[in-house]
């Protein structure tokens, strides 16, 4: 029996669909299939887009009936993060401050897909405007981990990575302010990637902390994510952060010789079971022709405190903008003052987002600013600093994508604290600015291990290369039995 | 203590946040925790170090022109003559 069509890979499915050897709509049928399947299981979407996507399928078909141009990723089904804008699709960022919000237009990655071919088939489950590590901080409830239900998925986008493990979309688009992309990725055995800061546009995409994040895609397969960060990536005049620079295009190519540091903080700080399977992966390197050697990146000892203090701090002022008058849930401000008004309709964000706007306050008041969020970006600067020397002696850095296994849902999360700890592994390529990609290592325990990769800013070539070349020989298995 | 309860309850007003006794009880361990945390930041010999800072030339932006919003207030049910109703102001 030929392999169901939901298992296939983006380049796999532009071809057959280009081919005529299947349809789009036989192949977004199928995955809606897959999806009402395993979908009470998994709980992935916040949205879906049934109707909407089986007719941008016909469309499809009937352009590649009348021989006009495809897209390259003509009938890829991809699952967008709900913090991402789509235009007259509910884009609610898992937040009931924005439950009923329909945005008026596209962010610039999803206008950029569409003009691909590509066909959104529904919204990814987060936590509360990508605050957390677990999407447990959802008020659509937990995504759970397709390799074990009774786990977390990883966050902020877990749903965007169980949704890629699940089989129930093509691939996915995330955003990673901390390793949103990067951690459900390695927790779901899937790839997930993101871009040096400016690669990406963020127009469109509702802002946590500006300075730190990036949207990033999610694939079963490295291949997969270069086909869509070939679409997404170069500059946007709606996003100045973006790099003035030509469109860069990335390929697959196996490049032999290249020089990876293996960071000791990184594996030192790691479950026995997770380090374990990342000098395996370094020994799988060594054996492809690269030259893995351990080095020390001593100022990740303060990267999470500088993360934390920035994020929050630009968190805070983002979110000031919820006032529930122009878009949010129903409530009649008729009868209400202005402040009552507001501290009541506020008090209906979700916890993390509440202790998260909080803290951002207290480092931003008054006196604070020479103690925290000045210090803060001066880690940030010596992190940096200390990247790059390293990065003149190695092409890319590796080490464990999280420094833990998933982990049992509702476990961590009245400890915020202990929460925000699993961060330390990500938190160092967003504070660079550097690009950073997850690719799965294997299993401990019958749970994913994720090796991270990080390399040099605009080095997503090399950084992929290796990505590639370790995905070849390590041949990790990718969605589970569901 | 680092965080005290009327800081919690003070910033909560700063930040427009409505929170019940039994939240502030809550929030207020878990920022302190939090903050003692933070507080590392201080600790560490950054003298010599600059900031990390990015710089864009105002005449790299693009243009501030306004876009039509008629669709975006769509959000809303409570409007009138064309308007978003909000609150009072006094």
């Amino acid at each position: 029996m030929p392999l169901p069509l939901y298992t296939l890979e983006a380049g796999q499915v532009v071809e057959g669909i280009k081919n005529r050897e299947f349809s789009a709509e036989e192949y977004i049928s199928q995955l809606l299939g897959r999806i009402e399947k395993v979908e009470p299981k998994v709980n992935a979407f916040v949205t879906l887009n049934k109707e909407e996507g089986l007719n941008r399928a016909r469309m499809l078909d009937k352009k590649i009936r009348d021989g006009e141009q495809s897209g390259p990723l003509a009938g890829v089904a991809l699952s967008i993060k709900d913090n991402i804008c789509t235009k007259g699709m509910k884009t609610t960022c898992a937040s009931k401050m924005l439950e009923s919000y329909i945005p008026a237009y596209d962010a610039t990655v999803i206008k950029r897909l569409m003009s691909a071919g590509a066909i959104i088939i529904g919204k990814a489950n987060l936590d509360e405007f990508a605050m957390g590590s677990t999407t447990e901080f959802s008020r659509h409830g937990p995504t759970r981990n397709p390799w074990d239900i009774s786990r977390v998925s990883g966050g902020s986008s877990g749903g965007s990575a169980a949704s890629v493990a699940a089989l129930e979309c093509t691939a996915s688009l995330g955003s990673d302010t901390g390793g949103s992309v990067r951690c459900p990725a390695s927790f779901c055995s899937v790839v997930g990637l993101k871009p040096t800061y400016g690669l990406v546009s963020r127009f469109g995409l509702v802002s946590y902390a500006n300075s730190l994040e990036q949207i990033g895609p999610v694939g079963r397969t490295v291949s997969d994510v270069v086909s869509i960060l070939n679409v997404i990536a170069g500059s946007d005049e709606n996003d100045h952060t973006t790099i003035n620079s030509n469109k860069p295009t990335y390929s697959l190519q196996e490049r032999k010789g290249l020089r990876a540091g293996l960071v000791m903080e990184f594996t030192e700080g790691a479950d026995p079971g997770v380090s374990k399977m990342i000098y395996n992966a370094a020994d799988t390197l060594e054996k492809q022709g690269c030259k893995c050697e351990e080095v020390s990146l001593p100022s990740v000892q303060y990267a999470l405190a500088s993360y934390y203090t920035i994020a929050t701090a630009e968190a805070s002022s983002n979110l000031a903008r919820y006032d529930n008058i122009r878009y949010g849930f129903d409530m009649n401000p008729e009868g209400y003052e202005w402040n009552s008004y507001f501290a009541k309709a506020r008090s209906n964000f979700g916890e993390e987002a509440k202790r998260r706007i909080i803290v951002g306050s207290y480092v931003l008041s008054s006196g604070y600013y020479g103690k925290y969020y000045l210090k803060a970006h001066q880690v940030r600067s010596l992190l940096k600093h200390e990247m790059e020397t390293l990065f003149k002696r190695y092409d890319v850095l590796i080490g464990p994508t999280m420094p833990i296994l998933p982990f049992k849902i509702g476990e961590r999360i009245d400890d915020p604290l202990k929460m925000y700890l699993v961060d330390i592994d990500t938190v160092v390529a967003n504070l660079t600015g550097m690009p950073a990609i997850s690719v799965p290592a294997g299993f401990a325990d019958g749970l994913p291990v994720g090796l991270q990769i990080m390399a040099d800013q605009f080095a997503e070539q090399t950084m992929l290369d290796i990505a590639y070349l370790f995905e070849q020989a390590a041949k990790v298995q990718r969605s589970p039995e569901l | 203590m680092v965080v005290t309860r009327e800081e919690v309850k003070h910033l909560g007003w700063l930040a427009k946040l409505e929170m019940s006794d039994a939240e502030l009880q809550r929030y207020t361990a878990q920022i302190e925790e939090i903050i003692s945390y933070l507080n590392m930041l201080d600790t560490i010999p950054l003298e010599q170090v600059k900031p990390i800072a990015m710089k864009k030339k105002f005449s790299e932006l693009r243009k501030d022109a306004p876009e039509n919003f008629e669709d975006a207030v769509l959000g809303t049910r409570y409007r009138k003559d064309g308007f978003v109703k909000g609150p009072r102001m006094v």
